[in-house]
C-alpha cells in the first residue's frame, strides 16, 4: 500500500508521459483541456487499482473523476 | 453524405455476400452446447498453456502443472469476459449506427453482426456463469465529443483490432488438442463466426479511411487512439482478479510483472503482428502502438 505522496508522483509521471510539451499541475483538468482523453483511461485505472492495492468499478465512474491529479486524489487516493 | 454510408456503399458487395453465409450459418446458442454439469480445472486444460499470461515468467516457471490448469482455466474465463465486454460495446455501437438516417440501405448485413455478436456473448456468458464468473471490465464507458465521421472510423477500427487479436487466440486454441473439448468448441465457434466479421471489418475500414477527409491533426489524433487501443486491449490480458481467482499472490504486482515480461512483449508483437501489417498496408497507422510491446 503507497502513500497518498507515493500516488500523486506516480501519476504525475504517467501524464507527463503523455501530455508531450504541455506543462502540467496537480489542478489542471487533464480530460477537460484533452492532455489526456478516454483512450487513455483503461491504462489510467490500471494504474491506479495497482497503485492502492484495490479495485475500480468502472460502472460507478464519473468523468470528474478524472479530471486532474487533484480530483484523482481526491476519488482514489488513500486506502479504499 | 458521411464517410460511412459512403464506404457501407463501397463494400455492398461484400456485405450481401457475408449476410447470405450469416444466414446459412444461422445457429441457435442455447441447443447447441451440452454443457457439463462441472468442470475440473485441476485436471483439464481451458487455455492453451502458451498463451497464459504468465508463460514465460519465472512465475509460471515455479507453479506445477496443476497450478497452471488452474491459472489457465482463471484466464480462460478472463478471455471469455474480455469477449463479452467488447462485444458488449459493439453492439452498442452497432445498434446506434443500425437504420442511422444516412444508412438505413445498408442495415441487412449489420442486423447479422448484432445478432452474431449477441449469440457469441451466449456461449462467453454460459461458461463464465457456470464454472467461474465474468470479470470486471477496465473500459470507461464514457461518451466523446469527436465528428461523426471520426467516431464512426475509431469504432470499426477498434472493433477489427480487438476482434484479430481474439481471433488469432481463437484460432490456436481451436486447434489445441491438449484442451477440453468445450474450451475447444466456443473457441472453434467463435473463429467461424469471426471470419466474416473480419472480411467485413477489413474491407470497411480501408474503405472508411479513404473516404475521410481530415486534416493532419485529425490524423494525427486518430492514429495516436487506435495506438493507444492496441496498449489498452493488450492490458485487458493481464488480469489481476484472473490472478487472485488462480490463488497467486500480489495480483496487481503479478500483472505488472506479466506485462513487461520480454517473453510477454514477444507474444504480443507476435500476436499483433497480422492486424498492425493489414493497418500499415492501408495506411491507417505509420508506426508501432507506443508501450504496446
Amino acid at each position: 500500500m503507497r502513500s497518498d505522496t507515493e500516488i500523486r508522483a506516480e501519476l504525475r509521471t504517467f501524464v507527463r508521459r503523455h501530455a508531450g510539451q504541455v506543462a502540467v499541475t496537480d489542478d489542471m483538468p487533464l480530460f477537460t483541456l484533452r492532455v489526456l482523453r478516454s483512450v487513455h483511461l483503461p491504462e489510467l485505472i490500471i494504474l491506479l487499482e495497482r497503485l492502492r492495492g484495490a479495485p475500480i468499478d468502472v460502472e460507478q465512474l464519473r468523468m470528474g473523476d478524472f479530471d486532474g491529479i487533484d480530483a484523482m486524489m481526491a476519488s482514489f487516493g488513500g486506502r479504499p | 453524405m458521411s464517410a460511412l454510408a459512403t464506404a457501407l456503399a463501397q463494400v455492398s458487395e461484400t456485405a450481401d455476400r457475408l449476410s447470405r453465409l450469416s444466414a446459412r450459418a444461422h445457429q441457435n446458442p442455447y441447443t447447441l452446447v451440452d454443457w457439463p454439469s462441472a468442470v475440473d480445472p485441476d485436471r483439464d486444460w481451458y487455455g492453451t498453456p502458451e498463451y497464459v499470461s504468465l508463460h514465460g515468467t519465472p512465475v509460471w516457471e515455479g507453479l506445477d502443472d496443476t497450478a497452471r490448469r488452474r491459472v489457465a482455466f482463471h484466464e480462460a474465463a478472463g478471455f471469455f469476459s474480455l469477449n463479452i465486454h467488447g462485444e458488449k460495446a459493439l453492439i452498442q455501437g452497432l445498434a446506434a449506427r443500425l437504420y442511422r438516417s444516412d444508412l438505413a440501405g445498408s442495415a441487412g448485413y449489420l442486423h447479422h453482426f448484432l445478432d452474431e455478436e449477441n449469440k457469441h456473448s451466449v456461449y462467453f456468458g454460459g461458461f463464465c456463469t457456470r464454472y467461474a464468473r465474468v470479470h470486471r471490465s477496465r473500459q470507461a464507458p464514457f461518451g466523446t465529443d469527436r465528428p461523426r465521421d471520426v467516431d464512426d472510423l475509431l469504432f470499426f477500427a477498434k472493433t477489427l483490432i480487438f476482434e484479430e487479436i481474439v481471433d488469432h487466440y481463437n484460432r490456436v486454441q481451436a486447434r489445441d488438442v491438449r484442451l477440453h473439448p468445450l474450451a475447444r468448441f466456443i473457441n472453434d465457434n467463435h473463429h467461424r463466426e469471426e471470419a466474416r466479421h473480419l472480411v467485413f471489418g477489413r474491407r470497411l475500414v480501408t474503405a472508411l479511411w479513404q473516404a475521410g477527409q481530415w486534416d493532419a491533426r485529425t490524423v494525427a489524433e486518430i492514429r495516436d487512439d487506435l495506438g493507444r487501443f492496441v496498449t489498452a486491449t493488450w492490458r485487458g490480458y493481464y488480469h489481476p482478479d484472473v490472478y487472485a481467482d488462480a490463488g497467486l499472490d500480489d495480483p496487481w504486482e503479478l500483472a505488472e510483472t506479466a506485462w513487461s515480461a520480454p517473453a510477454q512483449r514477444a507474444h504480443r508483437r507476435r500476436v499483433s503482428a497480422d492486424c498492425l501489417r493489414f493497418l500499415a498496408t492501408a495506411g491507417v497507422l505509420t508506426e508501432e502502438p507506443a508501450d504496446a510491446f
